[in-house]
């Protein structure tokens, strides 16, 4: 009997504690966003942006707990019209073959004030395993997520033919992201 | 041979000087001719950013040579040109000065709006002297080039002139900026 009322008690833990650990997941929102990028042409930092992306991001009370975001590499906004086109192009982002790039999480681990996403980034059609680092504030009502990483854009075929010429186009892309999620903190 | 300017000739520095931007910027007429005509690719950055550090070399040293004036005054221009003949040499000179500062700041200008920002050589990164602006630019491009046609005419007024002296009026005022001449007994 005890072992049945043991088992009975679990059970009724379990179902008490559903509640607590139902994800609260949220969407961010793009005109409170942001997705730019630089990399080194010819010694000088290069600088732009993606315009359009999206995805969800779950939350639990410490934190984030999952993350899907996309971006839409067509939307690239580099500032020049003809620097724009050639990103678009097959050289680097193929943008009408790969129309969006994804990144999911597997794991989000903890290493206060930061977490680390661990998860894929999939980009122009090859994927990744990437750690993503970011930091999860609340301001004005809502929850922000913010980081920067490095990306080799050589690893997925960004700039091929002589634009894998790392002399005049650093191979090393930093991207800094800040995601405003929408709802309530 | 001095190093001031005398009544009767340039000294050596100033002769330096000028021919030293006479030649670069024959090269920069070359080179940016050549690169702007490539397509996008990395032998267009390549040779624009030469264009762009010799092109701020060209500025520093057309400075220089109007501060060396003020230290050390060039020589007048002789009683045998007429009134007219000098208030064209006067202009001309005015004017070169003025272009060969012009054109290399809108080109700098350029640089800066397009985001394409210049390390000089290799050495050192050169400020930007706006913030990117795709708009700017395209103005800035415009007058770069602007200017650059200006500088051109101008060029093919002070030499056409300058060898008019030298071989119809055989008047030696060429000869004052050539550094293996002797001034006249």
């Amino acid at each position: 009997m005890m072992y049945r009322g043991g088992v009975v008690l679990v059970l009724v833990v379990a179902a008490a504690s559903l509640p607590a650990h139902a994800e609260d997941c949220r969407s961010v929102d793009p005109a409170r966003s942001s997705v730019s990028f630089e990399l080194e042409q010819a010694g000088s930092p290069f600088r732009g942006d993606f315009r359009r992306f999206g995805g969800e991001v779950c939350l639990s009370g410490t934190g984030a707990t999952r993350i899907e975001v996309w971006l839409d590499p067509a939307s690239v906004d580099a500032g020049l019209p003809e620097i724009d086109a050639a990103l678009k192009g097959s050289d680097f982002f193929a943008v009408e073959r790969y129309p969006r790039v994804a990144y999911s999480s597997r794991s989000i681990e903890s290493t206060a004030p930061m977490q680390i996403a661990r998860g894929m980034l999939k980009m122009k059609g090859e994927s990744r395993p990437l750690d993503v680092p970011f930091s999860l504030r609340r301001a004005d009502g809502h929850v922000v997520l913010s980081g920067t990483l490095i990306l080799d854009r050589l690893k997925y075929g960004i700039g091929t033919g002589e634009w894998s010429n790392t002399k005049w186009l650093g191979g090393e892309v930093k991207v800094k992201f800040s995601a405003t999620l929408s709802g309530p903190s | 041979m001095r190093w001031r300017n005398t009544d009767q000739s340039y000294g050596i520095l100033a002769q330096g000087l000028h021919w030293l931007i006479a030649v670069l910027v024959f090269a920069q007429l070359g080179l940016g001719l050549y690169a702007a005509g490539l397509p996008l690719g990395i032998a267009r950055l390549e040779w624009l950013t030469r264009h762009k550090s010799l092109g701020l070399a060209v500025l520093a040293l057309v400075l220089l040579r109007l501060l060396w004036r003020l230290v050390s005054a060039p020589p007048a221009l002789p009683e045998s040109m007429s009134k007219r003949e000098r208030f064209a040499a006067v202009t001309t000179h005015r004017l070169l000065y003025a272009l060969l500062i012009a054109a290399p700041l809108a080109g700098w200008l350029y640089a800066s709006a397009a985001g394409l920002s210049v390390n000089w050589f290799g050495l050192f990164q050169v400020p930007d002297l706006v913030a990117k602006n795709a708009h700017r630019a395209a103005l800035y491009k415009s007058l770069h080039h602007g200017f650059v046609a200006l500088l051109a005419l101008l060029l093919v007024g002070h030499i056409g002139a300058a060898l008019r002296h030298a071989f119809v009026l055989r008047d030696r005022i060429m000869h004052r900026m050539l550094p293996w001449t002797r001034p006249p007994a």
